[in-house]
């Protein structure tokens, strides 16, 4: 059965002042607006850390009824931060297996009103047993798998401030980003060491937000074409590639089979870029160009709005900021508004017929991807 | 820390299909098979990268060096390694502490300190082929 999008909520990211049900309502207020009166049938809601008065629990109910659809079905999901691509996958598979007609996808995160030290001991409990032994973090990894990226193709690591760089002049466009103002390479490599070679700049925000997507039976220009995800060994030392994610390429190779299309039909990309160098390597992993061209596709604006292939044109992780749970499903929705040319001022140049939505969870231990576009014939 | 503890660390062995790997428990990550046997790998391996947190969790000290290496049964391991860490390419003695390897600069790599460009070291994948 054919399931497209049928309406997208983003709402603001940053610090916000509101809890974690506020936010989610809000993003599915504003995904339920694009739909009228048209009954969703069921539920799915992701979050990761689910910070609240009420934690993570009963969330559903509760947000079914600040929202009106007790008479709906639901389910959460954690994926870590691949959370709201899953949540998003779920949705589709009930629509498809005629479970419900209308499904209401909300992610939503609450993270800026936990301490730092609070917040890192969390998401690092998503890393292996052994690697929190070490005292690793998700900076910690991210910093040396990014060394043997750069290692192995011989490039130096200073390439990465082009992806920060980038980000956040598309997030400078988007009035829903965390980071409202551009920077420049110099601020990117002036910015304090966090786990050299990755600097403040090129690690993504901690963001308060949630996003909401509503999915249907029915075809359109965000029609979901193909679906995919990955897992690879948790523990890094374990996997066969330590410069690269096996989970991307496995996610890939399924999501393009399953729509029948290859990387060259894709028209624009929401990566995973949690950290800059990761834009490279996902660049990569998803056969857009190859093994170790990544610098290059963002130093000649193959990237930009007007490029060969748009990423991240709403900020990316590093622009738009991280909501953990949520960074999936922004992605989605972002896609899903650039084929519907209802992206308003983060539109890319040329409205694209097929978009691609990359997601990560943790270090590259489950990631998922997203083909969305026109149905063809 | 416990420097002058002897290089050295506990690896499992395949007597089927012989890899070598971490855990020492369980049935071979290879092949399945029941049949393995702890030994104990001399330790001496080779950074394939590092780093230092600027923000370690709490119990670690800033800055807090992480490694990864590969030891010479081509077997990886996440280290706290000595600070400074020890760059790409250097060679390293590990030992285990508790459930924690550690690692500090081997008297066999002095001589190519300071080189400049890392070698390539570790066991990479042939390059890859985009999904069609």
């Amino acid at each position: 059965m054919t399931v497209r999008v049928a309406s997208v909520g983003l709402g603001r990211f940053g610090k916000r002042p509101e809890g974690l049900v506020e936010l989610a309502a809000e993003a599915a207020g504003l995904a339920l607006e694009g739909i009228g009166r048209k009954t969703v049938d069921h539920l799915v809601v992701g979050t990761m850390l689910g910070h609240g008065p009420h934690g993570p629990f009963a969330l559903l109910p509760r947000l079914a009824g600040r929202l009106g659809l007790e008479s709906a079905t639901g389910v959460r999901v954690e994926a870590a931060s691949a959370t709201g691509a899953m949540a998003f996958h779920e949705a589709v598979h009930a629509v498809q297996a005629g479970e419900a007609v209308r499904a209401l996808v909300v992610a939503a995160e609450k993270m800026t009103d936990q301490p730092t030290p609070a917040l890192t001991r969390e998401l690092t409990a998503a890393l292996h047993e052994s690697e929190i032994a070490h005292g690793a973090t998700m900076p910690g990894l991210g910093s040396l798998v990014s060394q043997r990226y750069f290692l192995h193709h011989e490039l130096p690591a200073e390439v990465s401030a082009r992806v920060t760089v980038h980000d956040r002049e598309m997030a400078s466009r988007n009035p829903n980003a965390h980071f409202q103002t551009p920077v420049t390479a110099e601020e990117v490599g002036a910015s304090r060491p966090v786990a050299l070679p990755l600097r403040l700049l090129h690690c993504a925000p901690i963001s308060d937000g949630a996003a909401a997507v509503v999915v249907e039976k029915g075809r359109g220009p965000a029609t979901v074409l193909g679906l995919g995800q990955g897992f690879d060994a948790l523990r890094l030392i374990d996997r066969s590639d330590l410069s690269s994610f096996v989970a991307t390429r496995l996610a890939a190779r399924r999501a393009y089979e399953a729509s029948r299309l290859t990387r060259k039909d894709v028209g624009m990309i929401e990566l995973h870029d949690a950290f800059a160098p990761l834009g490279f390597i996902h660049l990569e992993d998803l056969g857009v160009c190859g093994p170790g061209e990544g610098p290059t596709w963002y130093d000649r604006g193959w990237v930009r709005p007007d490029g060969r292939v748009p990423v991240n044109p709403g900020g990316g992780l590093l622009g738009r900021g991280h909501p953990v749970g949520v960074s999936g499903l922004a992605g989605i929705g972002e896609v899903a508004l650039q084929l519907r040319g209802e992206a308003g001022a983060t539109s890319v140049a040329h409205r694209p017929k097929v978009g691609l939505a990359h997601s990560m969870a943790g270090l590259g231990a489950h990631n998922f991807v997203t083909i969305l576009g026109e149905t063809g014939g | 820390m416990s420097a002058d503890a002897p290089a050295g660390v506990r690896l499992g062995k395949c007597m089927t299909c012989h890899v070598r790997f971490l855990p020492v428990d369980g049935p071979c990550p290879k092949c399945g098979s029941r049949s393995t046997e702890p030994y104990v790998s001399p330790g001496i391996g080779t950074v394939l990268a590092s780093t230092s947190l600027e923000v370690p969790p709490p119990g670690w000290q800033r800055p807090h060096p992480l490694a990864f290496v590969e030891v010479e049964d081509g077997v990886r391991l996440l280290v706290v390694p000595e600070a400074p860490p020890p760059g790409a390419g250097e060679v390293v003695e590990v030992w285990q502490d508790g459930e924690v390897y550690r690692a500090r600069r081997s008297a066999r790599s002095e001589g190519e300190r300071g080189e400049g460009d890392a070698p390539r070291v570790g066991s990479s994948r042939p390059p890859f082929e985009p999904p069609r």
